[in-house]
């Protein structure tokens, strides 16, 4: 997993000055971002899917923390996924 | 009455998709049943079918479990998939599929279309929740998505009964025209590359040489799913080399490239991208949402518990403050009966069985509805505005520390109303492990059967102090403390059986919390009416047959005779007294009454020795009652609970279900003890009970607390333990849940009594 290299700060859109992707809970509140990589678990990542977390989807964070509560294409959905997978954003300027 | 199974003369439909789609309120608005509705994940978990009300044919409708995917993890979607695939013995294949879509999410949503189309039924779209599409400032054009798809599709708002009979029309024409059928196997074949066709065909000429013969779908899901269902089902069915073939399989699939599994969801959505071009426009909305807002509070960490913990303490309060006066009400009904019976039969077996053995049996489970009415009609509300799912996110953080996850929570809150729709809805975990650990500790929770007793022992022992103006009361603090007891113990519980017997690390947590809404006025009645109704018909059927059995064994072998010759002579006195008391003048306006009548006092003390006679009789007849002769066995046992026989019997006869000490209690104080008119029930009549040895009261606090300390942790509800006995296909289950909570209801009981004799 190249990504765990960065070191990784809590950012918000308006911090990023290059396409850096992040884990996505380290998305600040009410920042959007869009899904860049998703790795993980075979089964778990068909799982991610089907609830509509894919590659290329934009997210925004309602509620950081562990377990967050995201919101893609405006349904609200709460994510806790430990070592199974991880998913990347790179946040939105603005 | 809807039937449970379909009939054999009846067109079979089914309903199918995502989890709150507004599946279950489509399911009532097209049969006008009752079905549980829910505003978070799983709350189906049992196959519902009723029977299309309003059409020609009889059409029988199956509601099946909310499901993201036909790709089964949970024995939950299993049951979707099975039902669709026609392989659930006696239950007739669906002839239409009606696929429920939100209209305010449709791309998602169509991905499950995608894999029910494929499997070869008819299918009618129905856009549910259409009344969100302008709220949420989308566009969709219905008409161009049905030909695009090339099936009907049907606008709808179940909860407002919208499009419901457009629907209906839709059903009937589908079935009237089998030339609805869609052309499945082209379409499965545009959406996959050629490499995996010639995979499943391989595979499936295999396992035709190996005598199967599986469908074109079962060879894509095996190939598909990592571990999924079908695969499973395979295995365990005795082909050894199944394992080997689909994993070579699926390496030759990933070197063409085309990666299991993630090949197949790439392929849906670029043909549901493709399909809603131009057809569903989205409006980017960059701000918070009302639901959002509310979220950032009720979410949080520290802010969302406390929340969580104010929202049962105000359940429980009000169920102490509101429940009192329809209490009363039944309670006067019930000493109404009674007296009425008495009025018209002589003293004997009959009258004994009716006033002692149904009234005081029964009515005394029943006065307990007003309260189990308030805790449903609570449960109902927090359920349908949406909170429930938030209180199950807030509480994963806690659920992490003893290894299961935040989705164990709502069955969890479903065993606070009764474990066994509890038991059943831990079948949406995915993970085995946590599925037993939550299965497991799930008859912890206080159910509402437990709720009569803690009211009974709290109005009766718990001191009636009020704090804030009376709008704090230490028996609702009692109360709340009592109902949370089993969750309480169920931590280290639950976390012994992660750490012994189910190893492993926390599942993943991914639930879909949807946007808050007012709880609707009909969904709330339906759901507290099918709850109270259950509670009735329990306390006429089980309660019933149990109070009739207690009483005999409280009845025989004594002889009455003696007994009803002295309540013959007592009711003859009090009813001289009455009309002694009837005939004399009426005394003169501003004077007091003439009380003191020599003759009257006379006879008063005439019906003093009669009662005084009486109550001999019943204590001589209770103790050599068959009851009697076993509660004097079990005695030891029970003593240093603090308990006497009578409490000890009735324990032992409510292990079968725990509602069942009211009428165990009932029966036995109302047989053996001097109930007059004046008596104020149960209550009373435990308040007044004495050791026959020293003359002290056999009720205290200590004694009180401790026996709903033991209430709160055993297993005694057999209805739980065949339903563990059900979910986990072994005996070895139950008999581990009733082994384990009997024993920390003993120890807990015996602890709370021995701390608590010295204090009251």
């Amino acid at each position: 997993m190249p990504f765990h290299q960065f070191e990784i700060f809590p950012v918000c859109g308006s911090m990023i000055t290059d396409s850096v992707p992040l884990p996505i809970e380290y998305l600040q509140p009410e920042c959007h971002g869009t899904i860049v990589e998703m790795c993980g678990q075979p089964c778990q990542m068909q799982r991610l899917a089907e609830l509509g977390i894919r590659q290329g989807c934009k997210v925004r964070m309602v509620c950081q923390g562990e377990p967050c509560l995201i919101c893609i294409e405006g349904r609200r959905i709460s994510l806790r996924l430990g070592d199974s997978a991880d998913i990347f954003v790179i946040p939105a300027a603005g | 009455m809807p039937p449970d199974t379909t009939s054999k003369d009846a067109r079979v439909v089914a309903l199918i998709g995502n989890p709150n789609t507004g599946k279950s309120s489509l399911f009532n608005a097209l049969c006008g049943m009752n079905a549980r509705v829910g505003n978070y994940p799983g709350v189906t978990v049992e196959q519902k079918v009723g029977r299309l009300s309003g059409t020609a044919e009889i059409i029988d409708v199956i509601d099946l479990p909310g499901t993201y995917s036909l790709a089964a993890r949970s024995a939950d979607e299993a049951v979707a998939v099975n039902v669709l695939s026609g392989e659930i013995p006696q239950q007739a294949k669906p002839e239409v599929a009606i696929v429920i879509l939100d209209a305010a999410n449709v791309e998602r949503n169509l991905y499950l279309f995608s894999q029910i189309y494929e499997l070869g039924l008819p299918v009618i779209v129905v856009m549910n929740m259409w009344d969100r599409v302008t709220s949420e400032g989308l566009t969709v054009n219905a008409e161009l998505l049905s030909q695009r798809l090339g099936v009907p599709v049907v606008c709808t708002s179940a909860n407002k009964r919208k499009g419901i009979d457009e629907l209906k029309k839709t059903i009937e024409k589908t079935l009237r025209s089998p030339s609805a059928t869609p052309q499945s196997e082209q379409f499965a074949r545009a959406m996959f590359p050629s490499v995996f066709h010639d995979e499943v065909k391989q595979l499936t000429e295999w396992l035709e040489s190996q005598g199967r013969k599986p469908s074109t779908y079962q060879v894509d899901r095996l190939l598909i799913d990592s571990d999924g269902h079908f695969q499973k089902l395979i295995c365990q069915s005795g082909l050894p080399d199944i394992a080997t073939k689909i994993d070579e399989a699926r390496l030759r699939l990933q070197t063409a490239g085309c990666k299991v599994p993630m090949f197949e969801t790439k392929a849906r959505y670029a043909w549901v991208r493709k399909l809603i071009d131009g057809a569903v426009v989205r409006q980017e909305s960059r701000s918070a949402s009302p639901s959002d807002r509310i979220d950032r509070w009720l979410t949080h960490r520290w802010v969302g518990m406390l929340f969580f913990v104010f929202v049962m303490f105000i359940v429980f309060q009000s169920i102490t403050l509101f429940a009192k006066f329809p209490m009363d009400g039944i309670q006067w009904l019930q000493a109404q009966a009674s007296s009425g019976v008495e009025a018209v039969l002589d003293p004997g077996a009959l009258r004994s069985l009716i006033v002692d053995g149904v009234i005081g049996g029964v009515g005394g489970v029943i006065v307990f509805l007003p309260q189990i009415a308030i805790l449903f009609l609570f449960i109902a509300i927090l359920e349908d505005c949406g909170y429930m799912a938030r209180a199950a996110f807030v509480m994963d953080k806690l659920m992490t520390t003893v290894g299961l996850s935040g989705k164990s929570f709502l069955p969890l809150m479903s065993s606070f109303a009764c474990a066994v729709p509890g038991i059943m809805a831990t079948r949406t975990i995915e993970s085995r492990k946590d599925r037993m650990v939550t299965l497991l500790i799930a008859p912890l929770m206080s159910c509402s059967a437990r709720l009569p007793v803690y009211v009974l022992m709290v109005s009766a022992f718990v001191p009636d102090t009020k704090y804030a103006g009376g709008w704090i009361t230490l028996q609702g603090m009692v109360l709340m403390f009592m109902q949370s007891l089993g969750a309480m113990v169920a931590i280290p519980v639950a976390w012994l059986l992660k750490k012994f017997f189910f190893p492993g690390e926390p599942a993943t947590f991914l639930m879909e919390l949807h946007s808050y809404k007012w709880p609707s006025p009909v969904v709330i009645y339906q759901r507290v009416w099918e709850r109270l109704v259950s509670f009735v018909v329990r306390a006429g059927t089980l309660i019933f047959c149990t109070s009739i059995l207690v009483w005999a064994a409280v009845y025989f072998p004594g002889d009455h005779m003696s007994l009803d010759a002295a309540v013959a002579q007592l009711e003859e006195r009090q009813s001289e007294v009455s009309e002694m008391i009837a005939k004399q003048p009426p005394a003169p306006r501003g004077s007091e009454p003439a009380t003191e009548d020599p003759s009257i006092a006379n006879m008063q003390s005439k019906i003093d020795e009669a009662q005084e006679l009486v109550n001999q009789q019943r204590s001589k007849l209770i103790e050599g009652s068959f009851l009697g002769m076993v509660g004097h066995r079990i005695e030891p046992l029970v003593k240093p609970l603090g308990w006497d026989w009578k409490i000890g019997v009735a324990v032992v006869a409510s292990f079968p279900a725990r509602e069942v000490i009211i009428a165990t209690l009932g029966t036995i104080y109302s047989l053996g003890s001097d109930q007059d008119e004046n008596s104020q029930g149960l209550q009373h009549q435990m308040q007044i009970a004495e050791w026959p040895n020293d003359g002290k009261p056999v009720f205290s606090l200590a004694t009180a607390l401790s026996i709903m300390v033991f209430f709160a942790l055993c297993a005694q509800c057999s209805a739980t333990l065949m339903t563990i006995r059900r979910e986990t296909n072994s005996w070895r289950w139950p008999i581990f849940s009733f082994v384990y909570m009997t024993t920390l209801a003993y120890i807990g009981a015996w602890l709370t009594y021995q701390c608590f004799r010295f204090w009251s």
